[in-house]
């Protein structure tokens, strides 16, 4: 192994293949470290797409992925017959384009309240508390909200101290959705803070020179410099996140809905492992229902990928 | 960009109605998070009739451990925890292995098929298959009803690699080019000379995959099937669940002897949420700057 850098870059009458495969065995010790990551996401990752076939198939147990036969898009004809397969892709498309437009901007308002507190100790224990329920579970923060949240709990308590009438947030139809954004505000926007932060952190002090130069007030800054000079990053987060429009919510939603909101909670993942897990197992349907899921994700993402770039951005990749 | 000799300091001037207003916000923000904590750890420790009497207590007047002593007779938190733990000591050092040698390879010089193994790592994150053909393959390796399969599952992430690959990207090269001259062979110097050096990194993602591995609770509800076998999270979450189905039946039942299922539920909370409590504020700086190293390099 210790040889390996010393073989000579070229010899006369080497032809290319013989190149290739010596560039090739210069690098094997990085082909070693490459491998164990290899292997993984072939079993976990590129065999469950393969495993996506059956979405064209007739999938029996007896015969196994590879035998089954063949049916075409049959499996597709009837998931885009399924009533419940629409009305969870609307659903979903729904509650996450009702996100975007409610929850996009607490991140981008507590960054820029944080930036313009002047008490530093302060604001480091602050940015603490706004991340933390970020990396908690959805499962830990449905637990802290059905105490929270329930008819007699703390926020039912103090809206009745202060004259009102309780809401029932947890088990009307008609709550569930906003619900969902509180909540989802509640754990994340401290976490989605962060990064607005260090674009403000990068912003040139020479800009807040000049405008208190020019005489500008304290607000007038904070939306005539700091917001325009945050705006690519904005635009970038938006972006992205209309590439989550089919995906984002499931564990929120999953472990926030109850049987009193079934009717209005079920997004596409959770009909998926409602149709998958619960009901008569049926793995072609799920798999077409997973492989539709898939591609529109996809394509959702590269469009948000592209529109990224398109305005100046890094994008996803690169 | 110029250089200035200082900022100008913001801190000399005088606090205005504006920094009121902003402290007054940011505050009653930081209270909405930590008040509801405060609340289910307060019900935690408190009595069936203190918390019927006020939900909206600060302190019970009569603190009791009788949830944590029903959570441990009663419910499988024991086993859940232990099978956490185990989850984590099996997960954590396979992910950083997958990780740190699939990134500090990708992190190398020009190899045949570096690029087509990026594209293979990138193309997971715009396209998965999801669950159901993940559960068959799970199937087929006899994998299902088994733990392993919830670590296998959760030990490797495309997104983590990026982020460290391109932190192993940053580090000078002359370091482990000298190495190399010394006779070096490649595992050696991701051990010698790439790790020590990368303390933050190491400690952001171990943070990221030791939180994900913790709140981890899907692959386990479809994997596995024994309840002896299941996470704290999924423990946790039948708490909540099987809780509210007792408490409907307990309304209609002569509401004397019933147990206190709010407390139950509450301390189950509190005791999933600890450790994350106690690694935070630790871990926190680390994570932030080694996002932020990752996020500017690439």
């Amino acid at each position: 192994m210790k040889s390996a850098a010393a073989v000579p870059a070229k010899k006369p009458g080497d032809s290319k293949f013989q190149l290739f495969l010596r560039e090739v065995w210069k690098n094997r010790m990085v082909y070693t470290l490459v491998l164990p990551g290899l292997v993984w996401l072939i079993l976990f990752a590129y065999l469950p797409m393969g495993g996506l076939s059956l979405a064209f198939k007739d999938f029996k147990f007896r015969e196994g992925i590879l035998g089954s036969p063949w049916v075409g898009l049959d499996n597709f004809t009837y998931v885009f017959r399924d009533p419940a397969f629409l009305d969870a892709v609307w659903r979903t498309l729904a509650i996450n384009i009702g996100k975007l437009i409610v929850q996009f901007p607490f991140p981008i308002i507590l960054a820029l309240l944080l930036n313009e507190l002047r008490m530093r100790r302060f604001k480091k224990s602050l940015q603490t508390i706004f991340t933390f329920p970020n990396f908690l579970s959805w499962i830990v923060v449905s637990g802290v909200v059905i105490n929270v949240l329930a008819y007699d709990g703390l926020v039912n308590s103090l809206i009745k101290l202060l004259g009102g009438t309780g809401i029932n947030f947890l088990g009307s139809e008609k709550m569930f959705v906003p619900m969902i954004y509180l909540t989802d505000i509640w754990k994340s926007a401290g976490w989605g803070a962060i990064i607005y932060l260090a674009a403000i952190s990068g912003i040139d002090t020479d800009q807040y020179e000049a405008a208190q130069i020019d005489g500008a007030t304290r607000l007038q800054q904070m939306f005539k410099v700091t917001l325009p000079n945050i705006m690519p990053t904005i635009t970038i987060m938006f972006i992205l996140s209309v590439g989550g429009l089919m995906s984002s919510g499931f564990d929120q939603i999953f472990n926030l809905a109850n049987a009193a909101t079934k009717n209005v909670s079920e997004v596409l993942d959770v009909y998926i492992y409602r149709i998958t897990f619960q009901s008569s197992t049926d793995f072609s349907f799920s798999s077409a229902v997973s492989l539709f899921r898939s591609i529109v994700n996809m394509i959702l993402l590269l469009l948000a990928d592209r529109a990224a770039k398109l305005m100046g951005g890094d994008g996803l990749f690169r | 960009m110029s250089k200035n000799p200082k900022k100008p300091k913001l801190g000399s001037q005088k606090m205005t109605a504006m920094d009121y207003v902003i402290f007054v916000i940011l505050s009653l923000g930081a209270l909405a998070i930590l008040l509801p904590f405060w609340n289910v750890v307060m019900i935690s420790f408190s009595t069936q009739k203190e918390y019927a009497d006020n939900p909206l207590m600060l302190f019970p007047k009569n603190p009791t451990l009788e949830s944590y002593q029903r959570l441990f007779s009663e419910g499988m938190i024991g086993s859940g925890y232990l099978n956490t733990l185990k989850i984590l000591l099996i997960g954590l050092p396979l992910s950083m292995f997958l990780t740190t040698s699939m990134g500090y390879g990708l992190s190398r010089n020009k190899f045949p098929g570096k690029k087509l193994i990026f594209m293979l790592v990138l193309f997971t994150m715009i396209f998965n298959g999801g669950i159901v053909p993940l559960y068959l393959v799970m199937q087929n390796l006899n994998l299902t009803g088994n733990i392993m399969s919830v670590i296998l599952a959760g030990s490797f992430s495309a997104f983590n690699l990026i982020l460290m690959s391109n932190y192993f990207n940053g580090l000078p090269e002359s370091l482990m080019e000298s190495a190399r001259i010394d006779g070096a062979g490649e595992w050696k110097i991701l051990l010698k000379v790439v790790l020590p050096l990368s303390a933050p990194i190491i400690a952001t993602i171990t943070l990221f995959y030791g939180v994900a591995f913790w709140n981890g609770w899907y692959e386990a509800m479809v994997f596995l099937r024994k309840a002896e076998q299941m996470p704290l999270q999924n423990v946790l979450r039948s708490i909540i669940m099987e809780a509210d189905v007792n408490a409907a039946n307990a309304s209609s039942m002569a509401a004397g002897k019933q147990s206190f299922s709010m407390g139950m539920k509450m301390a189950a909370v509190f005791i999933t949420m600890v450790p994350i409590m106690c690694f935070f504020p630790l871990l926190q700086k680390h994570f932030a700057k080694g996002v932020l190293t990752g996020a500017i390099k690439t």
